[in-house]
């Protein structure tokens, strides 16, 4: 059947009832969508089917036979990151990096959706992923700012003070 | 059939390194001849950011630019031995290790460097890439030349290699003392939590950590504040949330799923406040002492007394969850009184459960 | 510039959000056979028959181990510290623990595999099961393990003991004892990568196994110690690891990879499932801790007795080492002159426990910490006041004799208490971390305090001539 990812068409082999999770990253090597569970709880195998963000461990790709699907690796290079990936690179939004794919895609179906959307709703639009290492602080900060327009460098800046940093107190009476 | 609001406090401390048992790390570092830094860790990046820290560390170390500096894979062929990234050592015992490295690497720089230069090596020093003479900085040449003039000029490689290893720690079998430090560092940390528990259905909700933090040194701080963050919600978890047994001992009804298997979620997202505090460590990579163990130590009991604050219960028996909330308001059991003692959750005990009062476990020699 | 102190981006930053950083799964090598464990469905048996011929038989299975299949079957992880090993990689005269490896096979897909497991024929004689480790050293409780309840090698003794001072004269001077149970849970480390490792056979004869471990170095050790090859022969390659925790330690699938892969002359690749990785890897310990404080009306801690109980699953694996680590922080971070400490790793017939954030010290912290409240309210007193009172000051003395030489406790208490708005009486909110005198350094306190002026290591008032350097 045929499938198209990341704007490229694939004459996909695999059975009719094979996840979407494993024709991508087995039959076609596209390994950005990762197996966290295979059950449809930690959302790490999120991708994008005609734009909508899915669990493809659990959609058979007959499912979804003629559909566009989208990965991290269509968002954009690392010369030219799109918003979501540059937001997530500024706000330090990955540790493990392992959840971070399935966090983007469902950051990037928010951001094409349109229209301010506060820190609420993008706790609520997110609910549905797990992530162990980071405490979401930093992935909720960078998709707020994705989904707000609010991404102004494509690169990261180096913060170049040398010792100065507000958050950061060095307790008195140590040496500096 | 109301919720009430409660605050809980804890202070902890932690140990880095684990010399109870032997733990070395090594590493060494190479300059390719364009003077670019190639670094052989072998500690291993979970995703708290070694390769970034290590990097950082080197790039001081040696005066170069940070994206000079090139981290290899962890693997057993070039890497050198690292015991493991556990027990809060990768930046303490890993990033000396590489520190080490990178000043032994920084010598044989200063050699050929003054040779070129024909100025001795103390009276140099680098930054940003350059050798330069202290207080005549225009008498100069960079790293990339010395390492150039290194290996098509004086046949050398430059590099160096560096191990942090603090002695063993034995220990007494009798009475547990030490005459060796057993870590190489302590870090401290502080926590206030607030809650809102609801008596009628005994659910808790996390609404605010405040997280204080003393790590010696924050080599990056928003690594630090990854960390901060990534454990309290492993402490909410493990406070609130998470039992691979809920029917301890009982092996029954283990959750084999997200959903039956209770990890915390955006569901469970508080208010999250960090204070990043440095009090240098004598020894570590510039003052640095560690976070990633200890981060998720002082929540459950910040949140147990944040709980008993809010509805005057103790919950002893973790997570707590609504369960055990409201058999423990039904119960509102007080401790019970025996001339000077006080004894809290005496049916919870091994002397009230074995069947000769613990004997195996309170008769042991003094 | 200077990188140190600096937000720089993370080095694998780029990586991880174009999707391009590499796990284990995500190493692609032609003809990776797929691996699947048969496991024991009891708590504790015997086991009486194995029969793989079937399984072998399938078609597309390539390789199926046993026990047999181990060269040296039998591995501990302090082994290199002179503790026997008391596991074995593969089950082979019984189970002991529900989900134990009792055989492995690597097949052409995971369908195929799933049906050699299947396949294979075990026969157990069950028995009764230990689950609370409170009454598992009863003199009536079944024993399963070889060392029988308890670990036995602290040396002469069954349990780690910290003894210091006169912990029985601080009870009768104390004004009140409170005493309290604290039980922290075991609970799962949930990376988002679960277990994995791929093993490949080398043109060479060498053996590349890419895995997920947190210590390259350990790890081939074990694998080394079970194949008795040389450490020449293998070449462990890591990458990132997608969330460890402390998980990814225990070297779960490396081993049987490779056995695997030496068996077929293939690669073979184990991921474990996410029902795998809740539900068989190992987990944090549940501890089972009880606590007795000897306190002043004024809330000094005179002293304190604990007995911890560590509930180790099936084999003693780290436990040992965390019960150790355990005994060394047990007083938390105040000063506490007088203890007597015994801590138990005890055997019971769920999945062995091991390391994980925190270990060791995070059950200690939980139930200190818990309890220092408890005793505040007994005595009448500010919680935080009272922890201001004994925390660690420059000088003091831990319960295993180390010196503190710079401890931060009155600062982290005094800085969270300030940006919590929370109000402290004048004296507690001047405290610093300086040395004990006047008021705070009463009669009790004074032996425990190490000498001024010299960078002691450690202090030890029953001698002399105090600690080494």
């Amino acid at each position: 059947m045929r499938l198209t990812v990341n704007g490229t068409e694939h004459d996909v082999l695999s059975p009719p009832l094979t996840p979407l999770l494993q024709v991508l990253r087995e039959e076609l090597s596209i390994t950005s969508p990762k197996a966290g569970c295979q059950q449809g709880g930690c959302g790490a195998c999120t991708v994008l089917v005609d734009g909508e963000p899915r669990r493809s461990c659990l959609t058979p790709i007959a499912s979804i036979e003629g559909a566009s699907v989208a990965t991290v690796e269509g968002l954009g290079t690392p010369e030219e990151l799109s918003p979501v990936q540059a937001a997530f690179h500024e706000h330090y939004a990955a540790q493990c990096g392992f959840c971070t794919s399935g966090f983007m895609m469902a950051a990037e179906a928010l951001v094409q959706r349109d229209g301010e959307t506060s820190r609420e709703e993008v706790i609520e639009a997110l609910s549905g992923h797990i992530c162990r290492c980071t405490g979401y602080v930093k992935i909720i900060d960078a998709v707020t700012a994705a989904v707000n327009g609010d991404v102004d460098t494509a690169r990261v800046e180096v913060d170049q003070s040398p010792r100065g940093d507000e958050a950061v107190t060095l307790i008195p009476g140590s040496p500096a | 059939m109301a919720k009430h609001r409660g605050r809980g406090f804890a202070t902890i401390e932690y140990p880095t390194g684990m010399n109870q048992n032997g733990d070395p790390s090594q590493a060494w570092i190479k300059l390719k001849p364009d003077g670019s830094v190639d670094v052989f860790s072998g500690t291993v990046d979970i995703g708290q950011g070694s390769k970034t820290v290590h990097t950082q560390i080197v790039a001081d170390a040696l005066g170069v630019p940070y994206d000079t500096v090139t981290m290899d894979n962890t693997n057993t062929d070039s890497s050198a031995v690292c015991t493991g990234t556990f027990a809060s050592r990768g930046t303490f015992i890993g990033g000396n290790a590489v520190r080490f490295a990178a000043e032994k690497t920084r010598e044989r720089i200063l050699d050929i460097a003054s040779k070129e230069l024909e100025i001795s090596p103390d009276d140099l020093e680098i930054a940003d890439g350059q050798v330069m003479a202290k207080g005549a900085p225009d008498r100069k040449i960079s790293v990339a030349d010395v390492a150039g003039a290194a290996t098509y000029q004086y046949g050398e490689l430059i590099s160096g290699q560096g191990t942090a290893l603090k002695p063993l720690a034995e220990i007494n079998d009798d009475d547990g003392s030490v005459t060796v430090e057993p870590h190489s560092a302590i870090s401290y940390a502080a926590c206030v939590i607030d809650v809102e528990v609801d008596d009628e259905t005994g659910e808790t909700t996390v609404l605010k950590m405040l997280q204080v933090y003393d790590v010696g040194r924050a080599i990056n701080p928003t690594l630090v504040e990854g960390q901060i963050e990534g454990g309290a919600m492993m402490g909410l978890g493990l406070g609130l949330l998470e039992n691979s047994y809920p029917f301890y001992p009982s092996p029954e009804h283990r959750g084999e799923q997200f959903g039956s298997y209770l990890a915390p979620s955006l569901e469970d997202f508080p208010e999250i406040e960090n204070v990043i505090l440095e009090n240098p460590s004598a020894d570590g990579p510039f003052g640095a002492k560690a976070i990633g163990e200890m981060a998720n130590n002082a929540q459950p009991p910040a949140i147990a007394a944040a709980i008993h604050d809010a509805v005057g219960v103790w919950i002893t028996e973790m997570p707590a969850t609504p369960e055990r909330v409201l058999r423990a308001l039904d119960e509102k059991q007080e401790p019970r009184r025996d001339g000077k003692r006080v004894i809290y959750d005496e049916d919870l005990s091994v002397e009230a459960l074995s069947s000769d009062g613990g004997q195996a476990y309170w008769g042991v020699h003094a | 510039m200077k990188a140190v102190g600096a937000r720089l981006p993370r080095y694998d930053g780029l990586a991880h959000v174009t999707g391009r950083t590499q796990y284990v799964d995500d190493v692609r090598v032609h003809g990776t056979l797929w691996t699947k464990a048969v496991r024991s469905p009891h708590h504790s048996a015997r086991i009486l028959s194995i029969d793989t011929s079937k399984a072998e038989r399938l078609p597309g299975v390539h390789a199926v181990i046993t026990a047999a299949d181990v060269p040296h079957n039998v591995y501990g992880h302090l082994e290199a510290l002179g503790v026997p090993g008391d596991e074995p990689l593969i089950a082979q005269d019984e189970v002991r623990w529900k989900g134990q490896v009792v055989a492995a096979v690597a097949a052409e897909s995971e369908e195929i595999a799933l049906a050699a497991v299947e396949a294979v024929e075990v026969t157990y004689e069950e028995r009764e099961p230990v689950f609370d480790i409170r009454i598992a050293s009863d003199p009536d409780a079944p024993t399963f393990h070889q060392w029988g309840s308890t670990y036995p090698h602290f040396g002469p003794h069954n349990h780690r003991r910290v003894r210091k001072g006169d912990v029985d004269r601080a009870f009768e001077d104390a004004d009140l004892i409170v005493e309290g149970v604290y039980r922290p849970q075991a609970i799962e480390h949930v990376p988002l990568e679960t277990q994995v490792a791929l093993a490949v056979p080398e043109p060479s004869g060498r053996l590349t196994i890419y895995t997920c471990t947190q210590a390259m170095y350990f790890s081939m050790g074990v694998v080394a110690a079970h194949l008795q090859w040389p450490l020449a022969k293998l070449k462990l390659i890591g990458g990132t690891v997608g969330g460890g925790f402390g998980g990814k330690v225990d070297t779960a699938t490396e081993t049987i990879c490779a056995l695997l892969a030496i068996k077929a002359n293939k690669p073979v690749k184990w991921r474990f499932t996410r029902e795998e990785e809740f539900l068989v890897s190992s987990t944090r310990a549940p501890w089972h801790i009880e606590l007795k404080d000897a306190v002043t009306k004024d809330g000094w801690i005179l002293g304190r007795r604990t007995l911890t109980l560590h509930d180790a699953g099936a084999y003693a694996r780290f436990s040992p080492y965390g019960v150790t680590k355990h005994a060394f922080h047990h007083t938390g971070a105040y000063t506490i002159p007088n203890v007597r400490f015994d801590g138990f790793v005890v055997f019971s017939n769920r999945v062995p426990t091991t390391a994980m954030r925190g270990f060791g010290v995070t059950s200690v912290s939980m139930a200190t910490e818990a309890h220092l409240n408890r005793v505040a309210e007994q005595v009448g007193m500010d919680p935080l006041e009272l922890r201001l009172k004994n925390a660690n000051r420059i000088g003091d003395t831990t319960g295993n004799h180390v010196v503190m030489h710079d401890p931060s406790t009155v600062v982290v208490t005094l800085a969270a208490a300030d940006a919590a708005g929370y109000q402290l009486g004048e004296e507690y909110r001047s405290m610093t971390s300086e040395r004990r005198t006047g008021e705070l350094l009463p009669e009790h306190l004074v032996a425990q305090q190490a000498p001024d002026g010299d960078h002691l290591a450690t202090y030890n008032p029953a001698t002399t001539n105090g600690g080494a350097h």
